[in-house]
Order: C-alpha cells, then sequence, then structure tokens
C-alpha cells in the first residue's frame, strides 16, 4: 500500500497542511512514506491538542535517511521499516523518546519490538506491519494458495503475472522457494535463488509496484502485492484476492521513531501517545489495512478486517513470515543478482 | 578615439550584464552538480548510502572491466545494457524521424491559419503532465485496453496481443514523447526551403529522386540533425517510459542509475554510470559540432 502511490509520484513528494492554522500552540512535523497514515487521525490530532501538523512523504527507506543524512532538519517523527531503525539508531540520528514509559504502552504488542537495536522500545513505537502476499483476480485464478500455484500459472500463461520491482522482496520469494533464509549471506543461497526466478522471469510479465488496476481488469491475473492491497480486497470481495503463500511469505513493520534534534520534540511525544489509544490505532488500521501492533485495537477493527486471515494470520502462518535484516556489504550480492535476473 | 572606446567598454558590460545569469545558473545548476558528480564516481560507496572518501575508481572498472579489485568484479551485464539503451534511443530517433519528416512538408505547405493551428496541436501534449501520458499507453496498449478491444472487434485478431511491457510499448512511449522535439527543428528547416532550386532541379531534368537526394535532403539535413540529437540525448538517459511500460523488464541505463541511488544503495556506482551516458552524449554532440563547422567552411569557400 504505503509503495504503491508514491512510486506514482515519482519524486514529488506532497506537503500536506491541515486546517489548523490560526488557533495553533505549536508544530509537529512528520516525515512518513506516501499514503501509510489515516488523515483523519492528523486532522483530530491537531484539534484536539490546537498542532500545527505537517507531513512530507518519501518512498524509500534509502531516500528518507539520504535526506536525512543530507541534514533535512525540521522533522520530528519519521517512519522507518526495522532494519532501517536499527541502522537510524547505530547512526546515532535518533533519540529515545521512551514510549514504553508512556501511557498506553499496555496496549503494544510485545511481539512488535523486532528491533535488535531497541529490544525495550526506549526508542520507537512499534507503528505497524505486514506481510507480502500476491493479489490475484479471482475470476482468473479462482483459489489462489502457494507461490508452487503462482508460478504454474504464470507458466500456463505467460505474462499474465507480475512480481514487485524490488531487489529483496523478489529474490527474497526465490530464497523461500529454494528454502532459504531471506536474510541469507551465503553467495551460493542467493545463486540460487538468482537460477530460481530467472527460469520464471520469461513467464512474469513485469517487475511492478502499481498493479491493483491491472488485476482488477483481468490484464494481470496476479500479482505480488503488499497487504495494504486487501483495502481492494474488501470493496471488491467477490473478483479480488490475497493470500499470504503456504511457502511462507516477506514481512514488513515500521517503527514511529524521534529524530535527534527534532524542534518539537514533547508534541512528537504527545503524537506516540495519541497512535497508542485504541481506537486511534483501530481508525488507522481500517485504512491502511495492515497488521497491527495494538493488541486492544483489535477487538475494535471492524469483523472483516478483525477475522481476515492476511492482516490476523494464524500462529502458525506468522511463523513462516520472515522480516528483512539488514545486510550491510553483503547487500552487493543482491545487487548484482538483480541487475543479472533484470537484464538477462 | 575616446568616444570609440567608450562604446567598446559599454558594449563589454551590457554583454556581461546579459551573459552573466545564465553564466551563473548554469554554473551553480549544472557544473557543481557535475562536479560532485564526477567526483563521487572516484569514491567508494558508504554502507548506507552516501560515500567515503577513499579513491576508489573501480566504480568504473565493474563497467568497462578496468581497473579492478578484490571485491569488484568486471559485469559484462552494464555493458550490454548501456548498448540496448543506445539501441532504443536509435530506434527512437529513427521512427520519430520517419513520423516528422513528411509531416514537415505537409505542413509547411498548409495554408497560414491552418499551419498555426496544426503548431498549436503539436505543442498540446506538454500542457498535460508526462505521467498522465504514459499512463494513458498502458492504458491502451494493455490486454483489455482500447487497441486490443478495436482489433478484437473488427475480427483482426482473435486473442488480445500481448504489446504491455514489451521492447515495443517502450519504442511506442518514447517515439510518442519525442516525437514534438523532432518535429520542430525539422519543420523550421523546411519551412525555409527554397523551392525554386528544386524547380531548378526538375527543370536541368534531375528525376525525382535525384532531386530529393541532391537538393533536398542536403536542405534540410540541418534540422534533421539538430532535431535527432534533441531526441538522441533526452531518450538515452530516460528511465520513466522503460519501468512503466517495459514493465521495468526492458531497462535502460537510467533505470540502473535510479537504482543504484534508490535501492542499492551505491551512489557512486550511479554517479559513474551518469557519468559513462554523459560521455556518450558528448561525443555525439561533438561529432555534430564538428561536422557543421566544416559544412560552413566548405560553405564559405
Amino acid at each position: 500500500m504505503k509503495r504503491m502511490l508514491t512510486r506514482l509520484a515519482g519524486v514529488a513528494s506532497i506537503l500536506l497542511l491541515t486546517t489548523q492554522m490560526a488557533s495553533a500552540d505549536g508544530k509537529l512535523s512528520l516525515y512518513n512514506w506516501g499514503d501509510y497514515i489515516n488523515p483523519e487521525l492528523i486532522d483530530a490530532f491537531s484539534k484536539e491538542y490546537k498542532v500545527d501538523v505537517t507531513l512530507d512523504t518519501y518512498s524509500t527507506n534509502e531516500e528518507m535517511l539520504a535526506r536525512i543524512q543530507a541534514g533535512a532538519s525540521g522533522y520530528d517523527l519519521v517512519w522507518p521499516s526495522v532494519h532501517m531503525h536499527d541502522i537510524m539508531q547505530k547512526l546515532g540520528l535518533l533519540q529515545a523518546a521512551h514510549p514504553n514509559q508512556m501511557p498506553g504502552w499496555e496496549n503494544i504488542d510485545k511481539a512488535a519490538l523486532r528491533s535488535h537495536e531497541d529490544p525495550q522500545g526506549d526508542y520507537c513505537l512499534p507503528y505497524a506491519w505486514g506481510a507480502v502476499g500476491i493479489l490475484y483476480n479471482k475470476k482468473l485464478i479462482p483459489d489462489l494458495k502457494s507461490w508452487r500455484q503462482f508460478f504454474d500459472y504464470a507458466k500456463a500463461n505467460p505474462g499474465k503475472v507480475t512480481m514487485l520491482d524490488d531487489l529483496r522482496e523478489t529474490l527474497g520469494v526465490g530464497l523461500i522457494m529454494t528454502g532459504s533464509s531471506v536474510n541469507s549471506r551465503n553467495p551460493e543461497e542467493i545463486e540460487k535463488a538468482e537460477a530460481f526466478i530467472m527460469q520464471q522471469k520469461p513467464n512474469i510479465g513485469a517487475f511492478r509496484y502499481d498493479v491493483i488496476p491491472l488485476v482488477t481488469s483481468g490484464d494481470i491475473a496476479a500479482g505480488h502485492y503488499y497487504v495494504g492491497g486487501v483495502l481492494n480486497v474488501l470493496q471488491n470481495p467477490d473478483l479480488l484476492g490475497f493470500v499470504i503463500p503456504e511457502e511462507g511469505a516477506t514481512m514488513y513493520q515500521e517503527d514511529v521513531c524521534l529524530l535527534e534534534g527534532a524542534p518539537n520534540s514533547e508534541n512528537a511525544e504527545l503524537f506516540m501517545q495519541f497512535l497508542m489509544r485504541p481506537e486511534n490505532a483501530a481508525k488507522n488500521s481500517e485504512r491502511l489495512t495492515n497488521g497491527v501492533v495494538n493488541t486492544a485495537a483489535v477487538s475494535l477493527l471492524p469483523d472483516n478486517l478483525k477475522t481476515n486471515p492476511s492482516i490476523n494470520p494464524s500462529p502458525e502462518v506468522r511463523a513462516k513470515l520472515q522480516i528483512f535484516e539488514d545486510l550491510g556489504k553483503d547487500l552487493r550480492v543482491y545487487t548484482r543478482a538483480w541487475d543479472r535476473i533484470k537484464t538477462n | 578615439m575616446i568616444t570609440g572606446k567608450t562604446v567598446q567598454s559599454r558594449k563589454t558590460q551590457a554583454l556581461l550584464l546579459l551573459l552573466s545569469p545564465i553564466t551563473i545558473l548554469l554554473g551553480a545548476f549544472f557544473l557543481i552538480p557535475l562536479g560532485i558528480m564526477v567526483v563521487y564516481s572516484f569514491l567508494e560507496p558508504g554502507l548506507y548510502g552516501g560515500v567515503e572518501w577513499t579513491w576508489y575508481p573501480y566504480n568504473y572498472g565493474r563497467i568497462i572491466g578496468w581497473p579492478l579489485n578484490d571485491y569488484e568484479t568486471f559485469e559484462p551485464i552494464y555493458l550490454s545494457i548501456f548498448l540496448s539503451s543506445l539501441k532504443i534511443a536509435s530506434l527512437t530517433v529513427i521512427f520519430s524521424l520517419l513520423i516528422c519528416y513528411p509531416a514537415a512538408f505537409w505542413v509547411s505547405r498548409m495554408s497560414e491559419r491552418r499551419k498555426s493551428f496544426v503548431l498549436f496541436l503539436i505543442t498540446l501534449p506538454f500542457f498535460a503532465n508526462l505521467l498522465v501520458r504514459i499512463y494513458a499507453w498502458l492504458l491502451l496498449l494493455r490486454p483489455t485496453g482500447f487497441i486490443n478491444m478495436a482489433l478484437q472487434s473488427i475480427g483482426l485478431v482473435a486473442q488480445p496481443l500481448d504489446m504491455l511491457f514489451s521492447s515495443f510499448a517502450v519504442i511506442v512511449g518514447m517515439v510518442y514523447i519525442f516525437t514534438p522535439f523532432m518535429f520542430l527543428p525539422i519543420y523550421a528547416n523546411v519551412e525555409k526551403l527554397d523551392y525554386s532550386l528544386v524547380r531548378a532541379s526538375q527543370d536541368l531534368g534531375a528525376t525525382p529522386l535525384q532531386t530529393f537526394l541532391r537538393v533536398i535532403l542536403p536542405l534540410t539535413l540541418p534540422g534533421i540533425a539538430g532535431g535527432s540529437i534533441i531526441v538522441f540525448i533526452p531518450a538515452l538517459g530516460n528511465f520513466i517510459v522503460p519501468s512503466f511500460l517495459g514493465g521495468s523488464k526492458v531497462q535502460m541505463t537510467g533505470n540502473l542509475i535510479e537504482r543504484s541511488f534508490l535501492q542499492s544503495r551505491d551512489w557512486p556506482f550511479g554517479a559513474a554510470l551518469a557519468l559513462l551516458i554523459m560521455a556518450s552524449v558528448v561525443l555525439v554532440v561533438m561529432f555534430q559540432v564538428v561536422r557543421s563547422s566544416r559544412a560552413q567552411a566548405r560553405g564559405a569557400a
């Protein structure tokens, strides 16, 4: 979801100013993924605390990191993925906001403390998580359960499936299918994953993010996609489906972090508390259709989200989800494999 | 004598005043970033983006095979991507030329009113955002899109053609984007073509083909060369069209550069690739400059 619209918008970043100009007591500056927060929450917060909230957006962790490192100042809160949270904390770009001492922390699922650097939640607040699975058109594939089925369909109907234009995600599927960890640093394992994707490549229509309209129209039967696609599935349940494949899948999670040198750290901390309120967490999840990290919010969700096996998967399915870790220099092995896949 | 000198220095002053804004603009927004790119391309990539300030010429080794160290290996794929970018850019030039050259003659023979209307139509696409226009091609070319629907309904094809996400789609998109850039320089040239020379050639017994090859073509060649360069340069560095209409399966060096900066956190490698494109563009422009200055010298003689 988060990456869909921002890809479209490309380099343009949208500046959203709330309407509370006249009566503002303070400011708060957010730097988030595109389309990754319910705008109603921003409005509600700015009304309740009389704070001017500005929102800038980015479309990759690297883009955000580059801007923060280049000295972009004035931002208070950022939404890095867990591995980027680790990197930023190591680089000294974050300050401890101590969400674990705030009211509302008891609502946060402690299993969502996925950062290696921040195991107690001293720095950042877990925000949302989601699996990366397959969005499919039920008229073309009535019942999709596995990657195997996905690739078999592609073999019979070349060009009718898409995968993400993302080196870690798509090589990650190769690693899952060849039985390795998605964080493998073993060049032989990565080579096998490369060979697997290479073998499928002639049948894959495209590597792209923006596939929802193509799957809906039936131009593409199935696309590798984020769980945010469930929003469209719920609007169109007879036509669309989303599945976390049986073989396993990757997952992502973003944390909300306070930047070192944030100009409005008090308002930022208020915003973290605001996000932890179950009703706000639930309202946000309705819009994001991502996994919820707020256990108290689960009961407030509409039934179609609460029972959705992609948004709220069973423990057995959760056990098969792998999260990306930062690979440091070994990322180069992946980069090269990906360049070869794209070229040959 | 004194007044002459004052006039001279006033002229110089005026010239300085008039040239300084563009000089400062180019200096600030072209040369400085270019300098940064050159420097970065010889540095080691930082672990998390950015650069390490160590001498590291091996980014070029990865592309062209020399110099190399233990960590960087020569990958011929980067040259092959570059060659295919050259091919796509050249095909874009050829097809847009084939469309624009006859069209320019046709428009140049129109009445003044129709002519200005047609020229307005040619600039019309610039009123809409580029991404929106490319997206429109995606909708036209897809299997359930307009073109396939039309072909199927008149019974020309039984199954929808797979046009989207192919080299064909990329070239269609590129030709579409760059056609106005090709048209305008050619038109400017064709417009001022002296038809008395054409008639003279016909009077002297030249066949139509001879007239075209020996009179019309040489006279319109500057427009063709100008248009081709204006199309070739941005076409070579394009990355939006291959990522939209090529489904990222067709890739050009521009896509590789974008990925180096935004996905693989390898800024120096991206910088080296960008300079490779730049070098080839400079070569093409130099070739044209040398050629046209020779032609001028010949004309003067």
